[in-house]
């Protein structure tokens, strides 16, 4: 082989080997704006909205879906299992499950933290201070934990729900109750499916009139 | 460089050919492995504690029943150990890991490891910062558990009075959201005031000391509330030696046997009471799930946490219910 030939083949060897190089080293690295990271960094879940759209376009067209209260009880009664399974729903596995209930009742206390109601035979309360908990968040049984990663972000979930009940609901009904007026209710009730106790029904109502 | 690559090149025959040896060699050991017993490792934070010596046992026992062969490693609160005992899990061959994490953040780095060598890791009870290292995390809904606690605490305190707040490790989650679940709550009542928040790690002896402290600074608080049953039984022992046992409320967080005892004894107020069979069990059924092909799970799988009182202590047994 000539010099020059050999000298010709080197240079090409060597321009093959830098554009490996510069091939390799260009997808190697990726370079983006530090403004457009620190965005996704700081693109924080807003439960508050999440919450709102989730009241607005979820729960509240599922209120005319809730159970009657006193076929719900009476179907506790005969046969639980049944009524759990076709009626209750939970984001948590265990025994502690939530309903959507409507029904009708008369107003028979007034105490600081919740209202007695009487409803055919069945009494209960209507919670109107302590609206805690994850019964609003998963009565329907709409709320689709899947599509969370963060554990912080399903508890806002709850927590902002329960703010709209207290802020929303509750004052307007607080503002003109009163001993023997007539309730027309939707709420939600928590049962333990392991210790059933039908004795001490509590409702967090979503809508009064 | 080129020259290297050239000689490849040159002996393209040779390197086909140890392709196919390492090839055959594989598939020969994926033969091998397919008769011997599959292996499950069960990584835990700590066997310092009954809680979680309960949680590896019923891990364990699970994946037995479910036919694998098994191993409990303690990593003693180290991360460091736990990395060794990830190192070793991978290197023996084990098909999956249950997992107890030591700390949220520094556990991640093992989790991710195990993955990139193909083996699935279930959480227990403590979660990782990732959103997708773990094929899943089964976990205590501490939050809403501590959620229902605080509801009690306040209707127990009648809405006022000074609390002493006493949290687990700081690098665990779980700390974090049983703190901010009873925070959601008692934090509306004005009448309510946290004198002193220090964390006791999660330890009994710790716990004592650090409320024997606290209350030469504030010597009148009304309740103590513990983020698990262990600093619970810590705080009671410092009231009853200051004296003032009968007067202050203690709460705790687990279900653990001592403080369902003293519940029944009016010694503790309440507690929340985790179900760790169930997050153990499950963490084992998903692992086989996952090793005969299922691949989707929830990332998240909170497990319910239940309020108990002297009201309804009769219900439950040490970490669950009666059965």
């Amino acid at each position: 082989m000539p010099h020059s030939e050999k000298k010709n083949n080197l240079t090409i060897k060597y321009l093959l080997g830098v554009g490996v190089v510069l091939f390799l080293g260009y997808h190697s690295v990726y370079f983006k704006k530090l403004d457009e990271v620190k965005n996704v960094a700081n693109k924080k879940f807003d439960a508050a909205a999440y919450a709102q759209k989730f009241f607005t376009s979820t729960l509240t067209p599922q209120l005319a879906n809730a159970s009657g209260i006193q076929e719900l009880i009476q179907l506790l009664t005969i046969s639980k299992d049944q009524a759990f399974e076709k009626y209750a729903h939970a984001t948590a596995v265990g025994s502690i499950k939530y309903f959507l209930v409507k029904g009708t009742g008369t107003i028979t206390a007034i105490n600081e933290d919740e209202v007695n109601l009487q409803v055919g035979n069945q009494s209960l309360t209507l919670a109107t201070e302590f609206i805690y908990g994850n019964a609003i968040r998963d009565a329907t049984g709409l709320f689709d934990i899947t599509t969370f990663t963060n554990t912080t972000d399903i508890n806002n979930v709850s927590a902002e729900l329960n703010k709209i009940v207290k802020n929303k609901v509750i004052p307007p009904f607080r503002a003109k109750d009163k001993v023997g007026d007539n309730v027309v209710f939707t709420g939600v009730m928590e049962l333990n499916s392991a210790r059933l106790n039908l004795d001490n029904i509590e409702v967090i109502p979503v809508s009064i009139q | 460089m080129i020259n290297y690559l050239w000689q490849l090149k040159s002996n393209r025959g040779i390197v086909f050919s140890l392709a196919f040896c390492l090839l055959f060699l594989g598939s020969c050991s994926n033969k091998n492995t397919s008769e011997t017993p599959k292996k499950m490792a069960i990584v835990i934070s700590t066997l310092n504690n009954p809680w979680f010596v309960f949680l590896a046992d019923n891990a364990a026992a699970k994946a037995k029943e479910l036919g694998y062969e098994t191993k409990i490693f303690d990593s003693q609160n180290n991360t460091a150990l736990e990395s060794d005992h990830f190192e070793n899990a991978l290197v023996s061959g084990y098909n999956a890991i249950l997992f107890n994490p030591t700390d949220a953040e520094g556990s991640v780095v093992n989790v991710q490891k195990a993955k990139a060598a193909g083996v699935p890791v279930f959480c227990m009870d403590r979660e990782v910062n990732s959103a997708d290292a773990a094929t899943s995390q089964i976990l205590s809904d501490s939050y809403s558990g501590c959620v229902s606690l605080a509801k009690y605490f306040v209707k127990q305190m009648k809405k006022k009075g000074n609390y002493v707040e006493l949290l687990g490790l700081v690098g665990d989650n779980n700390t974090w959201a049983r703190s901010q679940g009873f925070h959601s709550v008692v934090d509306n009542y004005a009448g309510l005031k946290m004198v002193a928040q220090q964390s006791a790690d999660f330890d009994r002896n710790k716990a004592m000391d650090v409320l024997e402290s606290i209350m030469q600074a504030h010597p009148n608080i009304d309740a103590v509330f513990c983020g698990n049953d262990a600093m619970a039984m810590g705080a009671y022992q410092a009231l009853a030696a200051a004296g003032k046992a009968d007067k202050v409320k203690v709460f705790g967080f687990d279900g653990a046997a001592d403080v369902i005892d003293a519940i029944k004894d009016g010694k503790i107020a309440a507690t929340g009471m985790q179900f760790p069979k169930v997050m153990a069990q499950t963490a084992a059924i998903y692992a086989d799930q996952y090793l005969k092909g299922k691949k989707d799970f929830p990332q998240k799988l909170p497990v319910a946490v239940e309020l108990v009182t002297k009201e309804n202590i009769e219900d439950y047994a040490a970490f669950g219910k009666k059965e």
